[in-house]
């Protein structure tokens, strides 16, 4: 079996007349960990976006797992299946628990199940201490931190991270960092857009370089 | 005019639970209550389509809902009069100067006041709430009763004030309820027909209980909002 998981040809997206992405070719393999570079504005959102099924590209075709995607259209399950963290989670005005369990609510996942996956995703992103505390009264970092454990507890195919240490204190930014090594250790395929240098040079990763609507491989 | 008389009359009837005043008070939640559960799910879903759909005419849609509220109810009370009369194409139905005429009067009267408040709410409402549904794998009705759940104060802001809008009204009940005693006589009806008589006892008795629900409702609102509603 073929190790990749997600392929992309050929991505095109156009802004403002701009080719904000230029024809992108992208392949991720399973359970390897990987990282985009780039200014600000030259689309390293976008191309998650569009990865994730949330942004409509002009041209070009995604394959997951060799099921041919040809853009904008979308397989129902395509979300189910490659999870998109945003830059700022939202995270919805109910309970810590119950943010981490809205997707295995809409999975349909048994009740017995989730409420165990829950507590596992707790504690593997520390936040049993603040779990009684109303989520829009959490820090940025433990936010962030709960939105990780929200897309991680899915076990997605591919886990796109935006910028997750962006805008934390020091605190924040160090807990966030423990966790993504062990995302990688779990096996998750992962695509993290940053600028943080201690992220791009976790060791084990594969890092991009996107400049003009051009994705470049670094060394 | 001496006031003080009526108003201490107003408050023996409101303290002895005068039947016909405690009547008159229970026919007025009643209707209203009844018409605001029956729109309400409609005109909410349709605010969630408005909000979040694009299609054309959308814009107009909006526009034309938004018009509706400052439609004077005494004209919606003719339209319905003149559908619903012998003579009109719904006559058959015999629903003229019955309590049913007075609900569908007050669904009419609430529908865009629900729609406006809900369009707003869910255009006001953060980005980010329907796409991380979306990308936790909800499906796009699950996303959107997850927007409605994040803008729930808005959407009870919008419930709580048409039923202030259809408790309150007069126009369209007087006109398609015909303000008949012991049947679709209610407060704001009462109190034209009593003050129209020179009997203002029972009028500000029911001014009174207008007031104490409006206020009551809202107290009840900021209450359930919590902090979110305080800001």
């Amino acid at each position: 079996m073929s190790r990749a998981l997600l392929e992309a040809e050929g991505v095109v997206r156009r802004l403002g007349g701009r080719r904000v992405l230029d024809g992108i070719g992208l392949g991720v393999e399973r359970g390897q960990g990987y990282v985009l570079s780039g200014d600000n504005g030259s689309g390293k959102t976008t191309l998650l976006r569009i990865l994730a099924g949330l942004e409509a590209a002009d041209a070009g075709v995604l394959r997951l797992e060799g099921e041919q995607t040809p853009l904008p259209r979308y397989p129902d399950d395509w979300r189910l299946r490659v999870v998109y963290v945003h830059q700022h989670p939202y995270l919805f005005h109910t309970s810590v628990a119950a943010n981490i369990a809205y997707g295995l609510k809409a999975r349909g996942v048994a009740r017995e199940q989730w409420l165990q996956k829950v507590e596992e995703a707790i504690d593997w992103a520390g936040l049993r201490e603040v779990v009684a505390v109303p989520p829009q009264k959490l820090s940025g970092g433990e936010k962030q931190r709960v939105a990780l454990a929200r897309a991680k507890v899915l076990s997605p195919q591919l886990l796109l991270l935006d910028e997750p240490t962006a805008n934390l204190d020091a605190d924040g930014r160090r807990r966030t960092l423990e966790l993504l090594p062990r995302l990688f250790a779990d096996g998750v395929s992962v695509l993290i857009a940053c600028h943080d240098r201690e992220i791009i040079e976790l060791s084990g990763v594969r890092r991009f370089h996107l400049e003009d609507g051009k994705l470049v491989p670094l060394a | 005019m001496d006031l003080l008389e009526p108003t201490r009359q107003a408050f023996a009837l409101l303290l002895r639970g005068d039947p016909e005043l405690l009547q008159i008070i229970w026919l007025s939640i009643w209707l209203s209550v009844t018409a605001i559960l029956l729109i309400s799910p409609p005109s909410i879903a349709f605010g969630v389509l408005l909000a979040r759909r694009r299609f054309p005419g959308q814009r107009a849609l909006v526009v034309l809902v938004q018009a509706l509220l400052s439609f004077p109810t005494v004209v919606v009370g003719l339209v319905l009069y003149l559908l619903l009369s012998r003579r009109g194409p719904f006559g058959s139905l015999e629903l003229l100067f019955t309590p049913t005429a007075i609900v569908i009067g007050y669904m009419v009267i609430a529908f865009p006041v629900l729609v406006t408040f809900t369009v707003s709410a869910v255009q006001g409402a953060d980005p980010r709430v329907f796409e991380t549904a979306r990308s936790l794998g909800a499906s796009g009705k699950r996303a959107a009763l997850t927007t409605l759940s994040e803008v729930r104060f808005g959407i009870i802001a919008a419930v709580v004030t048409a039923f202030g809008r259809v408790i309150s009204e007069v126009g369209c009940a007087i006109m398609i309820g015909g303000n008949i005693d012991g049947l679709t006589r209610n407060m704001p009806t009462a109190i034209a027909l009593e003050t129209s008589k020179g009997d203002f006892a029972q009028g500000i008795a029911l001014g009174m209980v207008l007031m104490a629900l409006a206020l009551g409702i809202n107290v009840a609102m900021a209450f359930l909002q919590g902090e979110g509603g305080l800001k």
